[in-house]
């Protein structure tokens, strides 16, 4: 039996997309390129892909699962060899005008995989072994992200990781283990992985005005654009911090502060509704299947999309480290809405397929 | 419908999972609350500081001139390059890049940038003097350095260098406290250090406008928001004759000493010079470390100003006033005559005359133009210390002129009690038979010894020199009695005119004066000041006036070590007076002041 895609998810797309779409217009004079129209193109074959997705039965993508996980490998090791540079990163394969990005389908792989798998095995508790089978499912893609060098990515992978445990069930015990070993790894990084300007990101936030020039600077900024916001806002496009270029990526890992700016408390309380809405929908959709598959991928998607939104919001808010983590709907970029709005099309489809058992 | 059992764990895990995501987005909204609500207005401020930048608009400094409107100083415009610190995302970029176009080196790049004053919003000045070439490549690059602004200043300029570096004095950038007193003071602004420049800062020096603009992260200025006017300073006349003043410094030639010329009767300073001199425009800027050095290190000190700060024994140019005292006091009859064989002993020590041999008989009039020092060794022993220190004082000895405010030396005429006090031995009195030829403890600045002698040449009247505007003070009374005077004032004439006069080389010249030759070291018998080493010679003086009849111009001039004050000193003095004679022919009043819209061009050569 089937029934209707869930028509709130829905909404809190399109507003979210609404709310992006506006502000990639009022910094398209800034960055030099007419944003507006490139991402509306990507918003609708998003829209697309997610109505095309939801009409797929979800058994399928369980069955599916361990070859688009191959793929998504695959497409990761073919990045590091044929990719294109950006910024240093080697992370975009060219097809014709496009550039795709296979990390941000890789994510989707991997959480279709870790579902299909813990949805596979028995059991309240995971066993060692499978501990161990889980990490290597969700570090194997983590380190070919690494290696091209996109951390910012990579970091997204891991709440797949920490949401599958917590399904799967950890005793007590391993979850003490799995803090010191979280310890001793942040601090291992600290000592022979992070390079300076990222410790120094790190030690900003405990002493902002560090280096206000430095790496202080991008946050200052933000800061400055989201408070200066108010409670109205000063206007789309009205904005001194944005539109005098004082905030820097304004398209990518600082949109939601362009948007704070320009439609102060009010505007951003209601993206932040807007958000609200999306992941209630999604605990909603996971929460009433019957399938033990669509249950642990709405979960997981649930997990992976909470985790940028905070990461990247922390970031902007001055809270967090500036990571590259972008804001998921609303950040400037294809690759990135399409494969949400692909994970929102298979969340579609378990709601659609909510009484389907295996 | 129910749901099925086996799932229940997984459903707890999921809702918890999500109270977890909806108290972090809860937490962020307070975030937000607290940025946006609370500190709404804060942040917006911060915001409009962003980009509005302040530029301040330097107020020019009045330009200076001589009595004839020559320009003694001016401002030329110039380029600079600001820096606005805050603005800059790598500051090391910046300082390489300055230093490629070859505006400033590194070092001093981050010497000035660890100067600054941390908190104000000012910007900084990282390079002077700016080609066309340099200007051009900062501002095709304004969008990859934008915290660098280019703009137009004043570079202050002195058209006769070193003729003028100790009178009208120099520049110098304000220090950090006087900027953290006066919050109207711009960090870069220039203030004067020596000389007018510093007497008559507040008056020279205008006050800063200021232009606030709106400016992109880029530093594309986008339009003006407010500006206020900056005020110019005061042009400014000096009572100096800049001919004569090179008159003097070309007499000087390589000598050391100084010269100083002023009006008698106004107390006018026409000519004003300390030799060796120095370019006063190398502290027009930020001045090296290594010219300083130079100029520190020079043996010739050509720093120090040694007409203000430079005490002298002033020798026997101290003789007419002491024998004006005498004939105040009555205790000398200008007829009577002293036997002077070479020397005299007194208080047990022999104190001997320059000539070997004597002077054979001398009366007052001989003992002033052949300046026999056993009359004055006499006269002293006579007067005292105490009444030679009071009617010395009468002349203006021991006193400052008031010509600096700051840096004129005081001199020195010692006494019983200021030997007590300072020196702390007891006085003794072959010192006052010392005195009375200007040797021992009194010591002299040039000018001092200048208003000393106007008061010779103006009928006794003490006057105050001034360079710049004179003094609200009635004319006051002549110290001595005029007859008294007439007698000195003949036998200063007799020096020159006379057959035995000291300075008879200059009996070509209508002047009155007096030689002195002040010793450096005591002298061994027998030995001549001129076989000894130059730093142990005498300092030769002479001071005089001229034209005989109404004095118009007193010159009092030393050359260190020079040697005898006569062959020395005067003919310097005489080049000064001849000089000035053949400029006035006839007694000529103050040229009016020039107009101060008109900064007539400077004429080097004259």
């Amino acid at each position: 039996m089937e029934h209707r895609v869930d028509p709130w998810l829905m909404l809190a797309v399109v507003s979210i997309l609404g709310a992006s779409l506006t502000t990639l217009h009022t910094v398209s004079r800034v960055v030099g390129a007419n944003l507006l129209l490139r991402q509306l193109l990507w918003g609708v074959a998003g829209l697309i892909t997610l109505w095309l997705l939801s009409r797929v039965r979800l058994d399928v993508y369980q069955r599916l699962a361990p070859v688009l996980y191959g793929a998504g490998l695959a497409a990761l090791v073919a990045v590091l060899i044929f990719g294109v540079a950006r910024g240093g990163n080697r992370a975009w394969i060219a097809i014709g005008p496009l550039t795709v990005q296979p990390s941000e389908f890789a994510r989707l792989a991997v959480i279709l995989m870790v579902a299909a798998w813990l949805t596979d095995r028995r059991g309240d508790r995971l066993k060692t072994w499978e501990v161990m089978a889980a990490v290597l499912f969700v570090c194997v893609p983590i380190g070919l992200i690494i290696l091209e060098p996109d951390l910012g990515v990579a970091l997204t992978f891991l709440p797949i990781l920490g949401g599958a445990l917590w399904l799967g069930g950890l005793p007590r015990r391993a979850w003490i283990v799995l803090m010191v070993l979280g310890v001793i790894s942040s601090y291992a990084a600290w000592r022979y992985v992070l390079q300076p300007y990222q410790k120094e990101r790190v030690l900003t936030l405990l002493e902002p005005e560090r280096d206000p020039f430095g790496a202080g600077y991008q946050v200052r900024q933000s800061k400055i654009a989201v408070g200066s916001g108010g409670i109205i806002g000063q206007g789309l496009g009205r904005g001194s911090q944005s539109q005098l270029r004082f905030l820097p990526a304004q398209h990518t890992d600082f949109a939601f502060s362009v948007w704070a700016e320009a439609t102060g408390f009010v505007g951003t309380t209601m993206l932040l509704l807007a958000y609200a809405l999306l992941f209630s929908r999604i605990a909603k959709i996971g929460l009433t299947t019957d399938s033990r598959y669509g249950l642990t991928f709405a979960a997981l998607v649930g997990g992976w999309l909470v985790f940028q939104v905070i990461v990247s919001l922390g970031m902007v808010l001055g809270w967090l480290p500036t990571t590259g983590v972008t804001l998921p709907l609303f950040s400037y970029g294809g690759s990135s809405l399409i494969s949400t709005c692909a994970a929102l099309g298979i969340v579609q489809s378990v709601c659609r397929f909510r009484f389907v058992n295996q | 419908m129910e749901l099925r059992e086996d799932l229940r764990p997984f459903r707890r895990r999921t809702v918890v999972l999500f109270i977890l995501a909806f108290a972090a987005l809860g937490l962020l909204h307070l975030r937000l609350a607290d940025l946006q609500v609370v500190h709404g207005v804060a942040w917006k401020n911060l915001a409009e500081n962003n980009r509005l930048r302040r530029l301040p608009l330097p107020g020019p400094r009045g330009w200076i001139y001589d009595r004839r409107g020559q320009v003694l100083a001016e401002n030329i415009p110039t380029w600079e390059v600001l820096l606005f610190p805050n603005e800059a995302e790598e500051i090391d970029a910046t300082g390489i890049f300055l230093a490629r176009i070859g505006v400033s080196d590194i070092e001093t790049f981050h010497q000035r940038l660890a100067e600054r004053r941390i908190g104000r919003m000012a910007p900084l000045v990282v390079g002077e003097d700016l080609g066309w070439d340099q200007v051009a490549a900062v501002r095709s690059h304004q969008s990859d350095y934008p915290e660098l602004a280019v703009v137009s200043r004043f570079r202050r300029h002195y058209p006769y260098g070193e003729l003028t570096a100790h009178v009208v004095g120099h520049l110098r950038p304000v220090s950090k406290s006087e900027v953290g007193a006066d919050p109207r003071l711009e960090p870069d602004t220039m203030v004067g250090a020596t000389g007018i420049e510093a007497a008559e800062n507040d008056f020279i020096a205008g006050s800063s406008g200021d232009r606030w603009v709106m400016a992109s992260a880029v530093g594309l200025q986008l339009g003006v928001v407010s500006e206020s006017d900056p005020t110019p300073g005061h042009d400014l006349g000096l009572t100096l004759d800049i001919e004569l003043q090179r008159v003097a410094a070309e007499a000087f030639g390589v000598q050391a000493g100084a010269v100083v010329a002023l009006d008698p009767q106004s107390g006018a300073v026409r000519v004003m010079y300390s030799a060796p001199s120095f370019q006063p425009g190398v502290f027009g800027g930020r001045l090296s470390r290594s010219d300083w050095k130079v100029l520190q290190e020079d043996p010739a000190h050509p720093l120090q100003n040694r007409y203000l700060q430079g005490m002298y024994p002033p020798g026997s140019t101290i003789k007419p006033f002491l024998a004006l005292a005498g004939l105040e006091m009555g205790m000398i009859d200008p007829q009577k005559t002293v036997y002077c064989n070479g020397s005299v002993v007194l208080y047990g020590h022999r104190f001997r005359c320059w000539r070997q041999g004597g002077h054979g008989f001398v009366n007052l009039e001989r003992a002033l133009t052949e300046s026999c020092d056993v009359y004055f060794y006499l006269l002293g022993q006579r007067l005292g210390i105490e009444q030679m220190a009071s009617w010395l004082h009468r002349f203006g000895f021991g006193e400052r002129t008031g010509l600096d405010p700051v840096f004129e030396a005081k001199g020195l005429i010692g006494t019983p009690q200021w030997s007590q006090q300072v020196r702390g031995t007891p006085w003794y009195p072959g010192e006052a038979v010392s005195v009375s030829i200007g040797q021992g403890p009194v010591l002299a600045t040039v000018v001092q010894l200048a208003r000393a002698y106007a008061m010779l040449a103006n009928g006794g009247r003490p006057v105050t020199p001034y360079l710049v505007s004179p003094p609200h003070t009635t004319h006051l009374d002549p110290v001595v009695n005029p007859e008294h005077l007439a007698l000195v004032d003949a036998a200063l004439e007799g020096v020159i005119h006379g057959a035995h006069g000291t300075a008879r080389r200059l009996s070509g010249i209508p002047m009155a004066g007096k030689t002195g030759t002040a010793q450096v070291a005591r002298l061994q018998e027998g030995v001549d000041s001129d076989d000894l080493a130059a730093q142990l010679r005498h300092h030769a003086w002479f001071a005089g006036w001229a034209p005989l009849d109404r004095p118009e111009l007193v010159v009092t001039v030393i050359v260190e070590h020079g040697g005898s004050g006569g062959s020395v000193a005067g003919p310097i003095a005489g080049k000064i007076v001849e000089a000035f004679l053949s400029r006035h022919p006839q007694s000529s009043g103050e040229a009016s002041p020039p107009p101060p819209s008109e900064h007539p061009a400077s004429d080097a050569s004259g």
